[in-house]
């Protein structure tokens, strides 16, 4: 077992990042998602990977993870091969992860102290039950939602179940963070509350921070690090700086938030609108 | 054309195999379970929600299987002069068949659908992903539970199902078609053998075993949306509904081979 653990291939260049992807490719059926991928995560960093919708981040990010298990390809936890090791191994893994899903993923039978309990009750021998409570409280308080540990998922707003689902996320102090869409959904307010609680988690917690994001105000504020994906290939990488000075069409079109003359090409061609507003209608 | 059946037919083999790992791992996961203390609250809140909450149902079935059949059954014993028999015919169907069947497919509608429709929410809302990306695995955590519970007491709502038939045909033998109550039972109890009433009950661990292992399954392996979480719930009831009725003939034909090599010998004893 201990062989699986040291089964990496080059420590020294993996040696510096929390996370290391080589070569990775997914395919779902004939589709190929993402495509002969190479990254580093550095450790301590905020990494923000954008794209378009259906681009592969999700994917990505569920790779870094091990939800999903590439074509070919490997992944590295801190020096450790993860992409090949089985559940069991892997569940010990991931224990040193804190993943906040698009949705919030909330479990909706239970309240919000059980939810956050829950890593807990799975990994930690619970002797004193108070010290537990306290622990909710400090984790709910740094998501400002100290209060609410009652309540279910089903009477909490989107921001809130995302604030809620954060705070199970750092409930075993994770050492690295990864936030798929954290701000989707939100008014521009409560998305920027998550910025703000994602910078703090770093700043306080010291954690490797991972977003994924179509959200540009969020990347430019959180990240140091921003990664493009395009077509399943990594198309820019740098800073915040460096992306809004990038050469690349595609990159500035995705920053600036254009419309292609492509996709115009195609509204062009699919009529006008007046010819569809002409259906008989039948209410009865 | 010879493509979509060789895809199908690749399709359904890396199905039936899915299944079979799932099988495997929910086996190996649930022995592992019994050892461990923390499983016990998860199991025990498993078994209110499926067989505490169930045992309504499962009477009112086992009461109205009892009663139909000694209406059916009471003209043809009748026109015998064999109506005191009846006891026998109603108490072995109920015990050795139709109370168990019967009861079994109560359990796949009630609780076969209710484990597909809440697992199946939990996979298109990512909450079985959280559970994982929390380093637990979610078949000693979702599964597990509920296929312990199904499996421990599917024979216990069998036998209140075979109890309620057999109160059900004696209400409606006796009370309504005036057959000798002491006649009823003896016949019954001349005919009725502990063998018979044991194999009604095994055959629940069988049921129950398939009902929820086929429900947490489909909830599993569900597809996105209500449509898909729709789709799995019939899958999962159709599916559960055709392994018992397969199971009970494949137990009906074993169990009659141990009768025959077996039991006889205890009358030579």
């Amino acid at each position: 077992m201990k062989k699986k653990y040291e089964n990496n291939l080059d420590m020294e260049t993996c040696s510096n990042g929390m996370l290391e992807v080589k070569n990775l490719t997914k395919r779902f059926g004939t589709n190929v998602v993402l495509d002969n991928i190479s990254l580093t995560i550095e450790k301590g960093k905020t990494t923000v990977v954008i794209g378009p919708s259906g681009c592969g981040k999700t994917v990505l990010i569920k790779h870094l993870i091990a939800l999903l298990r590439p074509n070919s390809g490997e992944v590295y936890f801190k020096n450790r091969r993860i992409d090949n090791l089985n559940e069991n191994e892997l569940n010990r893994i991931r224990t040193h992860y804190g993943f906040l899903f698009q949705g919030g993923a909330l479990f909706d039978s239970l309240n919000v102290t059980e939810n956050i309990i829950f890593p807990i009750r799975q990994h930690c021998k619970i002797t004193n039950w108070r010290e537990v409570e306290e622990l909710v409280k400090a984790k709910l308080a740094m998501v400002g939602l100290d209060g609410f540990q009652q309540f279910y998922p089903a009477n909490l707003s989107g921001g809130q179940r995302k604030r809620v689902a954060l705070a199970r996320a750092i409930a075993l102090n994770p050492e690295i963070i990864l936030y798929d869409e954290p701000t989707t959904g939100l008014d521009p307010i409560r998305a920027d509350v998550i910025n703000e609680l994602i910078l703090k988690l770093q700043k306080e917690l010291g954690v490797t921070t991972v977003v994924v994001t179509h959200d540009m105000t969020s990347a430019y504020k959180i990240a140091d690090r921003i990664i493009m994906l395009h077509n399943g290939k990594i198309i820019a990488s740098g800073d915040a700086d460096h992306i809004r000075n990038h050469p690349h069409p595609v990159v500035q079109q995705f920053i600036k938030g254009q419309v292609s003359e492509d996709d115009l090409a195609v509204l062009r061609m699919s009529g006008t609108i007046s010819q569809a507003q002409f259906l008989p209608r039948d209410f009865e | 054309m010879i493509g979509i059946v060789g895809a199908k037919t690749i399709s359904g083999v890396s199905n039936m195999g899915q299944f079979a790992r799932f099988v495997w791992q929910s086996m190996i996961a649930s022995l592992r379970s019994c050892a461990s203390s923390r499983t016990y609250p998860l199991i025990w809140t498993q078994m209110n929600i499926i067989g505490v909450r169930s045992v309504p149902v499962v009477m009112i079935t086992g009461a109205f299987v009892g009663m139909t059949l000694a209406v059916q059954a009471y003209d043809q014993l009748a026109g015998m002069g064999l109506e005191e028999h009846l006891g026998i015919l109603i108490n072995i169907s109920v015990v050795k068949e139709l109370g168990p069947v019967l009861a079994a497919v109560m359990l796949a509608g009630r609780v076969g659908g209710a484990l597909t429709a809440e697992l199946g929410t939990m996979n298109v809302t990512e909450q079985i992903d959280a559970i994982r990306s929390m380093g637990t695995d979610p078949i000693r955590y979702l599964v597990v539970p509920r296929f312990l519970a199904c499996l421990l007491l599917t024979p216990v709502l069998i036998i209140y199902a075979d109890l309620m038939g057999i109160i059900g045909g004696h209400f409606v033998s006796v009370i309504q078609l005036g057959i000798n109550s002491r006649a009823y039972w003896n016949f019954s109890a001349n005919g009725v053998e502990l063998w018979d009433i044991s194999i009604g009950v095994i055959k629940g661990f069988f049921f129950g075993a398939a009902i929820a292992v086929i429900s947490c399954y489909k909830g599993f392996t569900c597809k996105e949306g209500a449509q898909g979480v729709g789709r799995a719930c019939t899958e999962a009831f159709v599916a559960s509904l055709i392994s018992i009725l397969a199971l009970n003939f494949a137990l009906a034909v074993i169990f009659k081979a141990i009768y025959n090599t077996f039991w006889q010998l205890k009358s030579l004893v």
